[in-house]
């Protein structure tokens, strides 16, 4: 279970409005590669995981993108929140404003719906890391996307930030492969 | 920044070198150079925690509320935008 924290994980305090950067940067949010499929992904997988490190890391990266997937929500929430109509259409957030106003929503840049078709929770250990793995790395290139289309600091430092977390949760993602290959090497599967 | 997102801010850094380091042990636990790491970062998040929560509230529920009024909702919500 959880207990909720009264603070983001990183500080984002953006001032300035931009609805084009808000449509962008919402992919993070509920996109293929974006922090809600990455807890979604992880939260789902720990039940399956045989070992206790495996689990933890499961649990506590899960645990984390969670975190993220509020950065993000707060990014894109403070990217519109003031936004005149005018700006909205500029920012070609007209279609998301018809049916959203400004709120927050889960989909990817081009305003597809999450889908839970995002992930996959094979059960096969040794698949679901290897996954875990490409998630961090889609995602890293996503945040790398979204900092060349950025042109505000408040903005970019926190992009910086969640980019290098996917680079750690990469390398921890490694570490539990190693762990699951040699558990499944002992047991000859075959 | 105000005093209060200051004082916030250092919360959030230790408690976030928490998160790290724990990501780190669950693969690493026996080495002892993070342990030690993680111990400092408690302590410091602890000390720089009860601080905060004495002047500005409750930082999660796990916290003994005053007799008279229920302050979790008193400080503003991490998401929302200052003007
Ligand atoms: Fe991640």
């Amino acid at each position: 279970m959880w207990f909720y924290e009264k603070k983001l994980e990183y500080p984002v305090r953006i001032k300035k409005v931009d609805p084009r950067m808000a449509k962008y940067i919402t992919s993070q949010y509920g996109g293929p590669d974006g922090e809600l499929a990455a807890s979604l992904r992880y939260l789902t997988q720990k039940f399956h995981m045989p070992t206790k490190e495996l689990q933890a890391i499961l649990n506590d990266i899960g645990t984390e993108e969670l975190a993220h997937l509020e950065m993000v929500g707060t990014m894109v929430h403070q990217l519109t929140k003031g936004a005149s109509v005018e700006q909205v259409e500029r920012g070609s957030l007209g279609a998301h404003y018809t049916d959203h106003d400004l709120a927050v929503y889960p989909s990817n840049a081009a305003g597809v719906p999450f889908t839970a078709a995002y992930i996959q929770s094979k059960g096969d250990i040794v698949a679901d890391l290897v996954e875990d793995m490409a998630a961090e790395q889609k995602a890293r290139a996503t945040y790398e996307y979204l900092i060349n289309l950025a042109d505000d600091p408040d903005v970019i430092d926190p992009l910086r930030w969640l980019r290098e977390r996917e680079v750690v949760h990469f390398q921890r993602f490694g570490e539990a492969l190693r762990i699951a290959q040699e558990l499944k090497d002992k047991k000859k599967f075959y | 920044m105000n005093e209060r997102e200051k004082l916030l801010e250092q919360v959030m850094a230790y408690d976030f070198c928490m998160i790290d380091l724990g990501l780190f042990l669950n693969t690493h636990p026996a080495d002892t150079n993070a342990l030690k790491d993680y111990r400092t970062c408690y302590e410091q998040s602890e000390k720089v925690r009860k601080l905060y929560e004495e002047k500005y509230g409750p930082l999660s529920l796990r916290h003994m509320p005053n007799q008279h009024c229920w302050q979790w909702i008193d400080s503003p919500w991490p998401w929302v935008k200052e003007v």
